[in-house]
């Protein structure tokens, strides 16, 4: 495994699901459009994680989940507000604890594990992928920032 | 460890041993003046052995990587290391300020206070002196060059001192499978082996101590030396500040210093204890030192800093430093201040009942000790004194985290008491030596309790004497134990006195509060990567790099890096920033407006929520249809404006000010929410999803339909379309008083956006125009801004907007318009101001009716007439309304310009707004 590389992916088709009303029985549909249950507190499951009791972040196509959506939510197009990379190798995790301020050295943050946090003042999304990656969602206006500061960090790792 | 490093002090080559600080490689070469006292200049050389030194402070480094008043002894010594001497002039032997302590006796504790009082204007005149004086080492120019890390980390215990008591701390942690963090300021593991060496469960101390270190290393933990625990704040938030090289030295890799952000389930303080001096009289001299000092520089580093050395001690650790010095070839004489037989069978010459008056010497160290031994004087011959006074446990962690502190009877000193969180100190933290007080002896004028602040026990006593009782205040008024190094050495001594002058046990003299940082921390540490350009947050709109190509003059709005203008040839600012908006009263421009706050709205209750934020009619609006808004605060008072638009019968979008984006996200949230929380709504954030093309002028209608290759949508109505085969929302309103339109493309296709737009736009010879030339227009036509204009303090009628209010209610804020004081006519409200006389209207000056009468308003913002030219303002003026056609003068006395100003209306241009329609 490669020690860490970090790597800016490809603008996503990216849409925030948000459920109204009885999130429940919405959720139900959504979860037979899917073939799986929309994930629980800081979790990921498929395309798709949670961001906040009512709220999902959905990666790649929504027309399943548009064509049971009906009246019980909304599906809102962001894609273009976000930069994702992928931090992968053994020490991801390190990374992550440069001007941060989340526990991402933590075992339990493991794959399929999602975090909102701050790092160097910028909102970060992190969905753990696999032990030897993860991916970050970030604002793109703070990308070329949070791009470069991690390029900087990885330089200076404590061992 | 062998091998010699190269050194200079004061331009001095010098050599050292590896693993020696600055402090013992100086004593190694015979230095003992190593600097000179902040005020009397007194000669001063090495007390101590650790963090705690006040007097052998020394800048090191050259350029942008000098750091001044670093602690010698706490300094490791690496090639090429450049260190000087501090607070001296022209040299450290023949210094000029040596001359003050001739007058010291005219320089008393509080002089500042007694003698720099009178007219104010002579302040001015102190002041030079005074700046001169102040300080000790000179504070770097040059930019530093290396980098800082701030990083964050959890632990289940975090143990601060890798003495014994920590390390056992640490080990029995690890084996309760806990993840540790050992951290110790030295650049070793258990240093105080080195200084006591000791066999420790059947090992050598050493190898003890690294079995341990690499046990909590191997279980997952941290072990971090050179690192400090600065401060402890609540719920076991620790900060460290690691050098990962010595100050000065050039790092391999970039990096110098990282301060971690620990968060720590339990804190265990094995912080041990400082020595503390003694006070008689020139107890300041070179050649005074600490006991455990000499110990340390003896065994630690080889270096014997004298060969007949006389011990004031009043405990027993001074006879470890006698055995020390005799192990190296050192003749020892031990002046025992008890009574009890301590030193009996130590084969020393110990004489008890003795305390030091008065060391003899000069700059160059001391060379006799005069002592009184059961009432009379007697004077020993010496090149070395160790003074051994007691240990003051370290307990500024355990403060800092709101601990209590008991008294030790035993040990004359604060030990920790109960503490709140779960912080826990061990060893001689909690458990310092036995040992008593001697108090002050010799000449009180020249016995020291602040070496660094060049506090004596005199200064106390005239402190006390002026009724300085509390420690508090005694320490403002003297300066004791401020600085570098806090009172490390001086805290409990000055405790003392002051207990011993009151008639009082030291408990009931007060303590002084333990603030961190607990050793000097570098801006740099606590900066982190926020330097220089990084220093804040920067938001790069998804066309900065379009603009940067240009090489504009940029604009800090926020955190968001826009273009105020983007000047042609020599143009300045305003010439610029004019011709952009003549082109767009002329012709056409475009602009970047992708800053701009934006919400998506959706669902079958989205009318009705934006009812509630919105103060204006929302509910009316025909799908395709939009509108100017403005939001209120609960009280009443409008805080951000912007536009509402109807893309289909349940979606929205709502945008606001660039300025007010987060906040109004905010609040978004909130009323969803809390306010909302029962209806079938989204609200979306979309304000980086979008980015938004400005495109303004007469020739823009045309522009868009060539463009879009559709009749352009008229004004304020949306319609989904395509340019340069992108999806792309078409919104047609303006903010230039021109016809307008924003063109919404999906950020990743911003690019491909502006260079279509771009080419119409100078096919008709109009030019991009930035933020400069958009004041200029808005403020022309009576737009507003929220921040300088929309202020927040306002009503919607005193912004000339209560015609646009919602007649059927229901918005927040409509209660408290009710507010009798908001119906009071003489409160500030929004006009517009035009120059009579011809010059600038200064933005933010006075509105005064006279010179030196009272404002009664202020300008918010100020331009030009963008063709006619002829200097324009809006304006905050009390019951401004009913004012209009009155002369006033916008006055600005801290600039020295003044304008004699016509109150109007705040629409200077078109105000029928007949520019809008087709």
């Amino acid at each position: 495994m490669t020690e860490l590389r970090i790597e800016p992916l490809e603008r996503a088709l990216l849409h925030v699901l948000e459920l109204w009303g009885d999130p429940k029985r919405a959720a139900k549909q959504i979860a037979k459009a899917l073939g799986h249950d929309l994930p629980g507190a800081g979790r990921a499951a498929g395309d798709v994680m949670r961001l906040s009791p009512t709220t999902w972040l959905v990666a790649g196509d929504v027309a399943a989940i548009k064509a049971v959506l009906g009246d019980s939510g909304a599906l809102t197009p962001v894609g273009g507000g976000y930069v994702r990379a992928r931090l992968s190798g053994s020490k991801w995790r390190s990374l992550l604890m440069e001007g941060g301020l989340f526990n991402a050295e933590a075992p339990e943050f493991a794959a399929d594990c999602v975090a909102t946090t701050l790092i160097e003042h910028v909102t970060v999304t992190l969905r753990v992928e696999s032990a030897a990656a993860c991916l970050a969602y970030f604002p793109a206006s703070h990308a070329a920032d949070l791009l470069h500061f991690w390029q900087v960090s990885a330089g200076g790792l404590p061992q | 460890m062998s091998g010699v490093i190269n050194f200079t002090f004061d331009g001095r080559a010098l050599t050292a041993k590896p693993g020696q600080t600055l402090a013992a490689a100086l004593l190694g070469n015979g230095i003992k003046l190593v600097g000179r006292s902040f005020k009397y200049h007194r000669p001063r050389g090495i007390l101590s052995a650790g963090v705690e030194e006040p007097n052998a402070l020394v800048t090191v480094g050259e350029g942008g990587r000098m750091e001044p008043n670093t602690r010698a002894t706490d300094l490791f010594v690496y090639e090429g290391l450049v260190a000087i001497s501090q607070n001296r002039w022209p040299s450290l032997r023949f210094d000029a300020g040596a001359v003050l302590q001739l007058v010291a006796r005219a320089l008393p504790a509080g002089f500042y206070y007694k003698t720099f009082f009178g007219p104010p204007r002579l302040w001015l005149f102190y002041e030079k002196f005074i700046r001169r004086a102040a300080g000790l080492g000179p504070a770097p120019t040059e930019v530093d060059p290396d980098r800082y890390a701030t990083r964050a980390a959890f632990c289940d215990v975090l143990v601060v001192g890798s003495g014994p008591a920590g390390l056992i701390a640490a080990r029995d942690a690890v084996r309760a499978g806990k993840k540790v963090m050992l951290v110790e300021q030295d650049a070793v593991i258990a240093p105080s082996l080195l200084c006591d060496p000791q066999t420790i469960e059947g090992k050598p101390g050493h190898t003890w101590a690294d079995e341990i270190a690499a046990e909590v290393r191997s279980s997952g933990g941290r072990v971090l030396t050179r690192t400090s625990a600065s401060g402890l704040w609540d719920d076991n938030f620790i900060c460290l500040s690691e050098k990962l090289v010595e100050p000065g030295q050039v790092p391999e890799h970039g990096l110098t210093q990282r301060y971690w952000h620990v968060r720590a389930a339990e804190v265990v303080l094995a912080t041990g204890a400082i020595e503390r001096p003694l006070t008689f009289a020139n107890n300041d001299l070179p050649g005074v030192m600490l006991s455990q000092a000499v110990r340390t520089y003896t065994n630690r580093f080889g270096v014997v800093p004298g060969k007949r050395v006389v011990i004031a001690a009043t405990n027993d650790d001074a006879y470890r430093t006698a055995a020390a010095l005799r192990q190296a070839g050192a003749e020892v004489v031990v002046l025992d201040s008890r009574t009890a037989p301590a030193g009996q069978d130590s084969g020393f010459e110990v004489h008890n009942r003795a305390a030091p008056l008065m060391a003899n010497g000069g700059k160059q160290g001391v060379t006799g000790l005069i002592a009184l031994i059961d009432g009379a004087e007697r004077t020993f011959a010496c090149d070395l004194i160790a003074m051994a006074g007691g240990f003051t446990p370290v307990v500024h962690l355990h403060m800092q985290a709101g601990g209590k502190l008991d008294w030790d009877a035993a040990a004359q000193a604060f030990v920790p008491g109960a503490a709140p969180h779960n912080v826990r100190t061990v060893g001689l933290a909690a458990q310092p030596q036995p040992a008593e007080t001697l108090g002050a002896s010799g000449n009180p004028k020249a016995a020291f309790v602040d070496f660094q602040n060049d506090v004596t026990v005199a200064d106390l006593d005239l402190a006390w004497r002026e009724g300085y009782r509390s420690a508090e205040h005694l320490k403002r008024y003297t300066t004791l134990g401020m600085a570098t190094d806090q009172g490390k050495t001086s805290n409990m001594t000055a405790l003392d006195r002051i207990a011993r002058r009151e008639g009082i046990a030291v408990p009931e003299a007060g303590l002084t509060t333990f603030r961190p940082p607990y050793t000097p921390v570098s801006m740099g540490a606590l900066a982190g990567a926020s330097m220089g350009e990084h220093a804040l947050p920067m938001r790069r709109p998804a066309l900065h790099a379009v603009h940067a190509a240009r090489d504009p003059i940029w604009f800090d709005a926020g955190y968001w890096k826009r273009v105020r203008t983007y000047p042609q040839g020599s143009e300045t600012l305003a010439q610029s920033g004019l011709r952009e908006a003549r082109a767009v009263r002329t012709s056409a421009g475009l602009c970047d407006v992708s800053t701009l706050a934006k919400f998506a709205v959706q669902g079958p209750d989205a009318v009705q929520f934006l009812e509630r934020v919105c103060a204006t009619t929302v509910g009316k609006l025909a799908v395709g249809r939009g509108r100017y808004t403005f939001m209120l605060r609960e009280d009443g008072l409008v805080f951000d404006d912007g536009t509402v638009w109807r893309l289909e019968a349940n979606r929205y979008l709502l945008t606001s000010s660039t300025g007010g984006a987060s906040r109004m996200a905010t609040w978004l949230s909130y009323v969803r929410s809390h306010l909302c929380a029962d209806l079938k709504v989204s609200v979306v954030c979309v304000q980086e999803h979008y980015a938004a093309i400005a495109v303004a002028g007469p020739k823009s209608p045309g522009i868009m339909a060539a463009l879009t290759g559709a009749e352009a949508p008229r004004h304020m109505s949306v319609v989904h379309t395509e340019i340069a085969g992108l999806p792309v929302l078409l919104l047609a309103a303006s903010f230039s008083g021109e016809r307008a339109f924003e063109v919404h493309f999906d950020a990743s296709h911003a690019e491909a956006g502006w260079q279509a737009i771009e080419t119409e736009v100078q096919a008709v010879g109009g030019a991009p125009y930035g933020i400069e030339a958009m004041e200029l227009l808005r403020i022309e036509k009576g737009h507003l801004v929220v921040g300088p204009d929309i202020d927040g303090r306002l009503t919607a009628q005193e912004l000339g907007m209560g015609k646009m209010l919602n007649t059927a209610g229901g918005y927040i804020g409509e209660a408290c318009l009710q507010r009798p004081d908001l119906a009071d006519p003489m409160r500030k409200q929004l006009v517009g101001v035009e120059a009579i006389d011809g010059g600038a209207i200064p933005e933010g000056a006075m509105l005064v009716r006279e010179m030196a009468t009272p404002a009664e308003g202020h300008v918010t913002g100020s331009g030009l007439r963008v063709i006619e030219g002829g200097s324009i303002a809006l304006a905050h003026l009390r019951g401004g309304q009913g004012r209009h056609g009155e002369v006033l003068y916008a006055h600005s006395p801290t600039r020295k310009v003044t304008a004699k100003v016509r109150v109007r209306s705040p629409h200077f241009y078109d105000p029928a707004g007949e520019r809008y329609r087709d």
